[in-house]
């Protein structure tokens, strides 16, 4: 310890090691109840998803070179992409192009186009064939050429892949998904498809198309907003642009410098000011290089209104004083607590060999873990949406997930489940219904393929 | 009561009123609702509308359309609140103009007006945001507690009189029944009152391919099965055999409105009578069920995708209808992007009263006007001879979209919609922005 480099701001998830026999695992759902969300807050999976993303949060910050030149992060000049990089996109392109195989329906309907199952049924159909396509070297490095081994491979990789895109059934999307396609790009990190250093191009070149694709989905197919509160929430759809588009305009730092953690305040000095976003035309002028604004532009594409009407929480944090670092910041601390907090938005998160449902021996062994944990939450992390377990007072639906969401009516529990138009309950399990008839009341059948719910305080 | 004039001019101009008024407003409508039985009687004429949503430029842009209170007669269907910027403002508007006008506005409890919901969808937040605490949020929910759970509209005429205004297309005119046509079932107008179209009962509107295998079920127009239109006799009130139909009386018989829908529990409006509403909306049982059930195409029962409530279908409807003695369902509780859609032969509606839904959906609103019995001067009532014209004859009166022909239902009321699109926005200025939430502090 004495003379080592000081790097306790190093963060990056484990590789891998490709020379062991690794059991791959089709990924399954663990949190079911109040108490396996505290078991995920401390789990290995957690402790990887939040490395991962702080990992790619740190990149996206302008850098400040040996030289003193600065080298920002735009997405109109984009580095040099790796072949997987460049693989990845090309699957996304060719996911894209199924939208014109997938016509959305002109019959009649309420709302989502059932059109969205079509795409989502031929990105299953065609998954396998595009993991062999774009990802054939980062499979074979594992599985040596053995089949089974390399199926196993393919079904845990796409679980999260597929769980990317919105829910088919019930023709929605919102941050659950997102969450999925971090984590579907953590694995591949974790099987060795990028290169250290690389972690800018996989949000600039991979992240970016990917929430293209999904903004041309949600158009084309008029996915409702899975977890909104109407006007009070952050967005109908996406968190992970605010997050990146914000470091995008953080003040510069030396990346490479692991003995400083990321700005918290304070801007580069050429970045628009944070009021910029309520302003219309000019979010046009940046939309294209960042990724808030990017996703300020989507908000304006798709509502009419006044900006501090229809988004009153992007309106206010417009108004933050302190520069896109302190915002970068406070989107990380929303993100831990209204996303990887919330048990509606998680207990559809699957765990296999690669985002594990094991504890977290580092949790307790390693001191810098668990500072990147605290550091990352806010004070009351266990968030009290989560049920209380035990505490089955109340009179859960016979089809509700009893053991979930069976607390009191006295208790409310919280949901961030759907926006628009429908509502559904807060006490019932997601999905599922419609075609079976009463007599045939599925005890817990109910599919649960339902996005994120989640909410805050409890109110007294 | 200067009081509450004060309290309406200032909600109307949309600033919300200080917290110690609201408890006294909370409290004068708990005294007065706790005197309203769980299903309100309600005499036409009457406006019923559908979900608000905190929507409040939209609201004041119904009330434009429909008429001011206390000179229209309203009935608001529940789901005042939540996901809207507004709903504080445009909840307690309703509330005050409730105690202020008790007669004339009648408001129902929808599945938001709940503790549970509101903490999920936003009136919780908007209440600790505009006021900094959650007092005001827990005296409108104490007022929740006591909304009725349904309305039953009775003396509505079941012929139209049709407006005088012009026609939106002109050259329609020569084509669409005349305003004082004795048996106008239907009138559609446009926010500015112009006509869109009418619809008399012996005119079953043209039918459309029916599209219902691509359609979301209980989702937009134009997916009617076709039927071969085939009615009873005229309707008389009260009575319940083939012979029913009454030469003495014309008005239709009675709308139940109600939020959501049906329940396998309750067969009789009676039983809604019965069930004990004071409390929070419990998560199954009659009362959840009124609240949260959606009409789908569907036989018999089906479970809800909401995950409570349940679907039901036409079956249900008609029967329940039948037994006791309705001529429509008017509910509101789903998203219809033309505002307002009629099923299973016009024997249950829905009305959606919020444009632009979430500032993204595009739907138009709409709202229904029901006129009085007897107020119509140029009708004559038809009694059982005219049972003739209607038996069997030509060939399917599916839905024009919107609107359907009834299988041996009773003759619904005469029904005038008002659609109208969301406010114009340019108008309001833009606030100080509010302090963030900690996670950026």
């Amino acid at each position: 310890m004495a003379s080592g480099i000081d790097d306790r701001y190093r963060l990056a998830l484990n590789r891998l090691p490709a020379a062991v026999t690794h059991t791959f695992s089709s990924p399954s759902k663990r949190i079911h109840d109040g108490e396996d969300l505290g078991f995920f807050l401390s789990s290995a999976a957690y402790r990887d998803l939040t490395v991962w993303l702080l990992q790619l949060n740190r990149s996206m910050f302008p850098t400040k070179m040996s030289d003193g030149k600065l080298e920002t992060c735009t997405l109109t000049s984009p580095p040099t992409y790796s072949t997987n990089v460049d693989n990845l996109r090309s699957m996304l392109t060719t996911l894209a192009s199924f939208i014109e195989r997938a016509p959305p329906s002109t019959g009649p309907r309420r709302f989502g186009n059932v059109a969205f199952r079509e795409w989502c049924r031929l990105a299953e159909s065609e998954a396998d064939l595009l993991f062999q396509t774009h990802l054939a070297s980062v499979t074979q490095a594992y599985t040596s050429d053995d089949p089974e081994v390399s199926n196993a491979l393919i079904d845990e990789l796409k679980a999260y892949l597929l769980g990317s895109f919105g829910s088919a059934q019930r023709l929605d999307y919102g941050t659950g998904h997102e969450l999925s396609f971090i984590a579907f790009l953590g694995c591949a990190w974790k099987l060795g498809a990028f290169a250290d250093g690389e972690e800018r191009s996989i949000v600039t070149g991979v992240v970016q198309p990917y929430l293209e694709l999904i903004r041309k989905l949600i158009l084309t197919y008029t996915l409702e907003p899975a977890g909104s509160h109407g006007v009070w929430g952050l967005d109908d759809h996406s968190f992970a642009p605010y997050i990146f588009g914000s470091a995008q305009l953080g003040p510069a730092f030396e990346p490479d410098d692991y003995s400083k953690p990321v700005p918290t305040e304070g801007s580069l000095p050429s970045a628009p000011s944070p009021s910029t976003v309520a302003n219309k035309a000019r979010t046009l002028d940046y939309k294209d290089d960042n990724m808030y604004f990017s996703a300020i532009q989507f908000i304006y594409d798709v509502k009419k209104g006044p900006f501090w009407e229809h988004s009153p929480i992007l309106y206010d944090i417009s108004g933050l004083k302190d520069g896109w670092a302190k915002i970068n910041k406070g989107m990380l601390k929303m993100y831990a607590a209204e996303v990887l907090g919330k048990f509606p938005v998680v207990q559809h998160f699957p765990f296999g060999s690669l985002f594990r449902w094991e504890t977290d021996p580092q949790a307790a062994a390693d001191g810098r873990v668990r500072s990147v944990h605290s550091q990352q939450q806010p004070a009351a992390l266990v968030s009290k949406d989560v049920p209380l377990p035990g505490s089955s007072v109340g009179t859960a639906a016979p089809w509700a997930n009893a053991k979930a969401m069976g607390s009191g009516v006295s208790v409310p529990q919280m949901q961030n489940s759907t926006g628009v138009p429908s509502t559904r309950a807060p006490w019932a399990n997601s999905g599922g219904g419609g075609r079976s008839r009463m007599q045939a009341q599925p005890a817990s059948g109910v599919p649960a393929t339902a996005p994120p719910w989640a909410k805050r305080d409890v109110p007294r | 009561m200067s009081d509450f004039d004060k309290a309406i001019a200032q909600l109307r101009a949309c600033r919300p009123i200080p917290e110690i008024q609201v408890r006294e407003l909370c409290y004068k409508a708990r005294e007065l609702l706790i005197e309203e039985g769980n299903v309100v009687a309600v005499d036409a004429p009457v406006t019923i509308c559908g979900d608000i949503h905190g929507q409040f430029h939209d609201l004041m842009e119904l009330f434009r359309v429909g008429g001011d209170v206390p000179d229209t007669n309203y009935l608001f269907m529940g789901d005042f609140v939540d996901r809207g910027f507004y709903s504080l403002e445009s909840f307690l508007l309703l509330l005050c103009l409730k105690v202020r006008y008790p007669d004339r506005i009648t408001l129902i409890r929808g599945n938001h007006e709940s503790r549970q919901i509101t903490t999920v969808y936003g009136f919780y937040d908007e209440c600790l945001r505009k006021y900094g605490s959650a007092n005001v949020w827990r005296y409108c929910c104490d007022v929740f507690d006591y909304l009725a759970l349904g309305a039953l509209v009775m003396g509505a005429a079941s012929e139209l009189q049709g407006t005088d205004h012009a026609f939106v297309d002109p050259n329609a005119q020569a084509t669409m029944p005349s305003a004082d046509c004795d048996d106008l079932e239907i009138e559609i107008l446009n926010q500015t009152g112009h006509i869109v179209s009418r619809f008399r009962r012996k005119d079953p509107p043209a039918p459309q391919p029916n599209d219902s295998q691509l359609s979301n079920p209980g989702s937009s127009p134009s997916q009617q099965p076709n039927h071969t239109p085939s009615r009873n006799g005229a309707p008389g009130t009260g009575a319940t055999s083939s012979s029913r139909g009454s030469s003495s009386n014309a008005g239709a018989s009675a709308v139940l409105c109600v939020h959501g829908g049906l329940s396998p529990l309750i067969d009789s409006i009676d039983k809604i009578r019965l069930l004990d509403r004071k409390q929070e909306v419990p998560h199954e049982g009659a009362m959840c069920d009124l609240l949260w059930s959606d009409p789908d195409e569907i036989e018999g029962w089906g479970l809800s995708p909401r995950g409570a409530g349940f679907l039901f279908g036409a079956d249900i409807v008609k029967c329940f209808n039948h037994k006791n003695d309705l001529s429509l369902i008017c509910r509101a509780h789903q998203l219809v992007m033309e505002g307002f859609k009629e099923m299973f032969d016009s024997t249950i509606v829905t009305v959606w009263s919020a444009p632009n839904y979430c500032y993204r959906c595009g739907n138009v609103a709409a709202i229904l006007e029901l006129g009085e019995w007897g107020a119509n001067g140029g009708y004559a009532p038809r009694g059982n001879g005219d049972v003739g014209r209607s038996s069997g004859g030509g060939g399917g009166g599916g839905g024009n979209g919107v609107l359907a022909e009834r299988v041996e239902q009773r003759e619904g009321p005469g029904r005038r919609y008002r659609v109208f699109e969301a406010a114009p926005q340019d108008s309001r200025g833009m606030p100080a922005k509010k302090p963030v939430a900690d996670y950026f502090l």
